[in-house]
């Protein structure tokens, strides 16, 4: 996993004053000082605290001989950088992923990118260096409780494999067989029957995407959109009707009769079947595997091997996605493989790249579009972030490249190789404002509250209203998540002067490369969650198949939590009410034993028990009441008949269980998406009075005996991850009332 | 990798969560279990894990046998116990011992609520999905009495961490996901009885041994072929002092135990006089000596040399007499008699004859040596033996070879290395049973998958280095032998595609497995043997 480790405990007491160039090894040199420097702080300042003093951090502080080196900390992961639940007084003693662990340079210097410029190594959490203070404090009290708890068995299924593996030597052979046996399920849950399956006249979604490799491989690109709308009309974005172009002609090589126009209609013999299945599969190993294993290597890169596994085991098994396109038949690991690989390029810093893997996402269904809010506004915040200069010449870049793209994918359908008129097909069909405010029973807000109020037949002839209100209330929605990473951007943004200052300090100090991450990438996932949840929630023709897209960036948390974290139990309430959701469409389907099987599987992968009590944790208590009312939901599905009068009443109940989590979880992650954007740009009433006295800001690049004189703010990101230190010292000046606000809330910035 | 050195890394290296010190704690769910011991939470992952896997199994390709069980379902709960063994309504007729019977009759009664349909006598080929399921579910809830065994050696061995690695290789077994689960058939629950008789025989109960024996015997008849070697192992350390006096209390006790087994079993028909219908029933000599599809032993490499032979004389015109009947014969994939067209025929007393001489080299080594180990590998070997020359073998057969040489694998290197020529040979044979296309991929990730996670860390464990040339060449000529099954599955797959299904040349992939897999376990008995008669016990 390292090229970094051989690099770092070389290199540790190099430099003093002299400045490096900015290449990785450099930012590793400064980070192991910056981490040096930090623990050597805050070691002293626990064992105070822990003595009931109430030292001020500044006598502490300058106690400390800065040029002593002392062994780098581990760093959490990116999806944990800004959990700053210790200011929240969340208790996370439990979620610590090395403090049974030794601390060393190897752990420490984890940063297992798949990206050759990862600069997520120059930063440091607050969260981090308040754990590296519990470790300080004592391991022989939290860790014990810790290897108890293992051994208890608090750990999932998934962690146990994982550690077996590597006790027994075969470490490297984790991630190749955890994805081929992840292959191995989806292809037995092809076994099972699909939707549509044996329905004529119309079939189902599996005869669509059948249908779709039919018209394209037959029909010139032009008649893609007007086709026989009745009979499965295309309605996916153009990258999907180039697939399955593809997919066609593949098929069509191997066995013609399968995609014969019109003959084939409502083929479905085992080869093709087959066929089918296999295509879905490849997509996945291509496109969606690939994508996990960048996430957890962008994303997780500073967790330990065995977390990372254990987390690339938690998202390759994930139910929902599973049963839907292995099971129900879809291709939507296209794309949000696609999605995640955008977001993994924004993690790494590409963001022109991450701009085409998004479009390709929109591409290839309109759906991605749940996320469009929050990516776009990151890429605002971003740009906001860097400052007018490099921000607006990304801005540009970044509506070039998008629009490129998109006029690319939609080549065929523009002038030069077909008329004007053409562009306005896909296009229709791709929105269907025209089929209603909601079709099936869907956990949404509107299939919710037309239990009481009967939308439908209140605006039966006024749909505009109800169109524009849906539209206002998923604006609403997802505004609290557009609103913290565009103002979370404009809170950390690099100011001029500071650049200015720095590139005096140092000329290698060069300002931040539009390709370095931003602090404001932790909100991201939060983000992707608020919008699309609130999207699936408010907006017009969803299907109860969508959670899947609010569920990709639930569970992409949730892989990165530990097993007593909010999050872990949110996510893992989330996922199991999101399959619990779509029971009526795989009941329908005939995948009611996949149903059972994966979730099962899924649950005792990544070690979650809802029915074991937690008393005083309200997302505990929770998932034990839904869990019992949804199991008990069941065998009353079992037993009893609804009445003639209400045959739609299970359906209903399951609307009327799901709705109120999912909208509890898309406020807790706005929730969230406040406290970690206040953890990086602080709290939002403060201004800052001088920036001169930006003390705090450390720069990655001081060198520990530097350590305080050169305000190198903004640079990197470093500010924003350094809060916790910043906060902790080199505030004397200060009064003391704002030192308690500080040591008690630790998120402010200025000073 | 320096395997040698890993090879002597401390076996607390090895220990799982449920051996450290503080250890062994089930959590209060899972307390019930605790009649097994502590069972870990990685034992739970595995059963609740491969339970799901298997539900996603439900679905799959099932063969006759399904249908065959199904009938046997409606056989014993609608008609009298008076007829059940002469009830010709399907062609599927009973033909498993009575307490199979009973046991169908025992499982009818459920199926009769969840669906009244499956126990209709005269519903041929029901396939609905309550069927499917309910069967399906069967075969797991069955297969739990095999996992309980497999616990309780866990429990009583020597070596937990390394009786856990073959614990767990057993219930995950190809061999039971691909007859059991996807085939369609009972065998996770017979093995588990004979090897809780086994585990009896362990912790030394041998009278409970002997009696679970006779109850398997009474599931099914297969059993038989290592009925000998408990027959003496029982008769020489249970009745008979070290000294080698019979104890009369202890074979009076023995006998009438297994007596009453049987009387249990046979009694009713001994009574209503179906004694000789149920017999012929039980074993009908009217097959021949290779099953469709060769199992791969003795008799395929023989018949397969006929084929060669058959060649042979007809394009270089040797003055041989051919048997005329015998160049239609065999590799047609045709039920009934093998009829050799060069080599002599075999008939069913020569392949009697063989298995008795070869059964009693092993039984006179028993006899001098009745330990627990002795017996394993006598019984392994008997069932070895009946497997490689025995009239009309199937190939699923060689479970009753794989499962009992399992419990010996991790003695040393040497019994490890017959253990992985005999189980990969012995698998690859199973993968004609599964022949569609889907069912193919799984069968083939599967068994790669369970081969990595068992093999790779008892190797590590037992790797010894050869110690002299030959044992040099001998271990490179295995390996090579082990990989050519790569190559094998690829002609396998690949050939039918290149000659598109030509009907002349169709039995030439199922041949060439049946050969090649003969040879491995050809080898594979011969070290066992050896490995057997020169061991000092």
């Amino acid at each position: 996993m390292d090229e970094a480790s051989d690099v770092m405990p070389s290199e540790l007491p190099v430099e003093r004053r002299q400045r490096h160039t900015r290449d990785r090894t450099a930012s590793l040199n400064s980070l192991s000082h910056f981490k040096s420097a930090s623990s050597k702080h805050i070691r002293p300042r626990s064992t105070l605290r822990n003595r009931g003093s109430n030292a001020s951090m500044k006598s502490v502080g300058s106690d400390t001989d800065h040029s002593e080196i002392i062994s780098p900390i581990p760093r959490r992961h990116l999806l944990q950088t800004s959990q700053s639940l210790h200011w929240l007084r969340v208790d996370t003693s439990s979620g610590d992923e090395w403090l049974n662990r030794g601390v060393s340079p190897v752990s420490a210097s984890s940063v297992g990118s798949v990206f050759p410029n990862n600069r997520m190594a120059n930063r440091l959490s607050f969260t981090a260096l308040m754990e590296h203070e519990r470790t300080a404090v004592g391991p022989s009290s939290t860790a014990d409780a810790r290897i108890l708890e293992d051994d208890q068995g608090t750990i999932g299924a998934g962690r146990r494999f994982v550690r077996w593996m590597h006790r027994n030597n075969m470490k490297n052979w984790v991630v190749p067989s955890a994805i081929v046996a992840s292959t191995l399920v989806k292809w037995c849950i092809g076994f099972g029957t699909y939707s549509g399956h044996n329905t004529p006249p119309i079939f189902g979604d599996y005869e669509a995407q059948r249908h779709w490799m039919e018209l394209t491989v037959h029909l010139p690109v032009r008649e893609w959109y007007t086709y026989d709308l009745q009979y499965w009309g295309l309605d996916y974005p153009p990258l999907t009707a180039y697939v399955s172009w593809l997919c066609g002609r593949i098929g069509s090589l191997i066995e013609p009769s399968w995609f014969t126009l019109q003959a084939s209609r409502g083929l479905e013999t085992g080869g093709s079947k087959l066929f089918m299945r296999a295509t879905v599969v490849i997509f996945d190993l291509l496109l969606y595997i690939p994508a996990l294993y960048t996430f957890v290597c962008a994303w997780q890169g500073t967790r330990s091997c065995r977390k990372r596994h254990a987390a690339l085991l938690t998202l390759l098994f994930h139910p929902a996605l599973l049963l839907i396109d292995f099971g129900h038949f879809q291709y939507n690991s296209v794309m949000l493989g696609l999605t995640l690989l955008a977001i993994n390029a924004f993690a790494a810093g590409h963001d022109l790249l991450g701009a085409i893997f998004f479009v390709l996402s929109l591409g290839f269904k309109q759906m991605a579009l749940y996320y469009a809010p929050a990516v776009g506004s990151y890429l605002i915040g971003k740009c906001i972030y860097l400052g007018p200069v490099h921000g607006t010449r990304l801005f540009l870049r970044l509506a070039l490249t998008t629009t490129l793209a998109f006029v690319i994918m939609f080549a065929p359908f523009l002038p030069p190789f077909s008329p004007l008129s053409t562009i306005a097909a896909p296009i229709i069909r791709i929105f269907p404002f025209g089929r209603g405010l909601f079709e099936d029973k869907v956990a949404n807000f509107w299939c919710f509250t037309n239990v009481l109020v009967k939308w439908k037949r209140i605006f039966a002839s006024r749909e505009g209203i109800l169109i524009k209100a849906s539209t206002g209330l998923t604006a609403l929605g997802f505004l609290p998540a557009v609103a913290a990473l565009i103002f979370g951007g404009y809170k950390t943004r690099l100011r001029k002067g500071a650049q200015n200052h720095s590139v005096d300090v140092s000329p290698s100090m060069a300002p931040a490369s539009p390709s370095s991450p931003t602090p404001i990438l932790p909100l991201l996932p939060y983000a992707l969650l608020t919008c699309s949840m609130s999207f699936f929630l408010f907006s017009f023709q969803v299907h109860e198949k969508t959670i899947l897209i609010p569920l990709l960036p639930l569970t992409l948390l949730l892989s990165g939590a530990a097993l007593t974290d909010d999050v872990f139990l949110w996510g893992a309430l989330g996922n199991n009410v999101g399959v619990f959701s779509m029971w009526p469409l795989l009941k329908k389907d005939g995948l009611g034993l996949q149903y059972l099987a994966m979730l099962i599987l899924w649950n005792r992968l990544i070690g979650y028990n809802p029915f074991k009590l937690r008393y005083g944790h309200f997302v505990g208590l929770l998932s034990s009441v839904v869990h019992t009312v949804i199991i008990i939901l069941h065998l009353l599905e079992l037993a009893v008949t609804p009445p003639a009068r209400y045959p739609d009443l299970f359906p209903v109940l399951n609307v009327l269980i799901c709705t109120p989590i999912f909208g509890l979880i898309w406020l807790w992650s706005i929730k969230r998406s406040v406290e970690v954007s206040w953890a990086i740009s602080g709290l939002p009433g403060k201004r800052e009075k001088e920036p001169s006295s930006t003390v705090s800001a450390i720069s990655t690049t001081s060198s520990s005996a530097t350590f305080g004189q050169s305000p190198m703010r903004g640079e990197m990101g470093v500010r924003a991850t350094s809060l916790g230190y910043a906060s902790g010292r080199g505030r004397g000046q200060a009064d003391a009332r704002r030192r308690a606000l500080v040591t008690s809330a630790g998120g402010d910035r200025e000073h | 990798m320096n395997t040698v050195k890993q090879s002597h890394s401390s076996p607390t290296d090895e220990l799982d969560d449920s051996q450290k010190p503080h250890a062994p704690k089930s959590t209060s769910a899972w307390t019930w279990l605790n009649f097994l011991g502590d069972v870990s939470q990685s034992e739970v992952d595995v059963l609740l894990l491969s339970t799901a896997f298997k539900f996603l199994l439900f679905p799959a390709y099932r063969s006759t046998d399904f249908e065959v069980h199904r009938n046997w379902l409606a056989i014993t709960h609608s008609l009298p116990i008076s007829q059940w063994y002469y009830d010709t309504t399907s062609e599927w007729t009973l033909d498993y011992p009575p307490f199979f019977a009973y046991f169908e009759s025992l499982m009818s009664i459920p199926a009769s609520f969840i669906d009244p349909k499956i126990v209709d006598l005269q519903n041929l080929q029901y396939d609905a999905w309550t069927v499917i399921a309910y069967q399906r579910l069967t075969v797991i809830i069955s297969e739990l009495v095999l996992g309980a065994a497999l616990l309780r050696f866990i429990r009583v061995s020597v070596d937990p961490s390394r009786q856990r690695i073959l614990s767990v290789s057993l219930f995950l077994h190809p061999g039971f996901l691909m007859i059991d689960h996807i085939h369609f058939q009972y065998n996770g629950f017979m093995f588990g009885i004979l090897l809780w008789s086994i585990l009896m025989a362990c912790e030394g109960r041998k009278l409970a041994s002997g009696i679970l024996f006779a109850v398997l015997l009474n599931f099914k008849h297969i059993y038989m072929y290592l009925a000998p070697a408990y027959f003496i192992y029982l008769l020489r350390s249970y009745c008979m002092s070290p000294a080698g006096a019979i104890i009369p209390t202890r074979f009076i006790s023995l006998a009438n135990s297994v007596l009453l087994v049987f009387l249990a079993s046979l009694g009713p028909f001994v009574l209503m006089g179906q004694l000789p219908q149920l017999l012929s029933r039980l074993f009908p000599f009217t097959r021949g000596l290779n099953h469709a599809y060769w199992a791969p032993n003795a008799w395929a490499l023989v018949t397969a040399a006929d084929r060669v032979l058959l060649q042979l004389v007809k394009h270089l015109d040797v003055g041989l007499v051919v048997n005329e009947s015998g160049i239609a014969s065999t590799s047609r994939g045709l039920v009934g008699d093998t009829v050799f067209a060069v080599i002599p025929n075999i008939k069913p007393i020569h392949t009697f004859i063989i298995t008795i001489i070869f059964q009693m080299v092993y039984l006179i080594k028993l006899w001098s040596a009745p330990t627990y180990k002795s017996f394993v590998a006598a019984l392994t070997l008997c069932g070895y033996a009946s497997y490689m020359f025995g009239w009309h073998v199937h190939e699923k057969a060689i479970l009753l070879v794989l499962v009992p040489l399992t419990l010996l694998a991790s003695e040393n290197y040497a019994y490890y290395k017959t253990f992985v020529i005999a189980s990969v040979a012995g698998i690859f044979s199973l993968f004609p049973l599964i022949f569609t296309p889907a069912e193919t991929l799984l069968k083939i990730v599967y068994s790669v998958i369970w081969g990595a996670m068992i093999l790779y860390p008892l190797h590590k464990q037992l790797y010894e280095f050869p110690s002299s040339l030959p044992w040099v060449l001998l271990e490179s000529f295995e390996n090579a032998y082990l990989y050519g099954f790569a190559f094998l599955q690829a002609f396998v797959t690949l050939f039918p595609l290149m000659t598109g299904g030509n009907p002349d040349t169709e039995f030439l992939p199922l041949m060439a497995t049946s050969v090649y897999c003969a040879m491995g376990l050809i080898w594979s008995f011969i070290r066992l043997s050896t490995l057997y008669i020169i061991e000092q016990y």
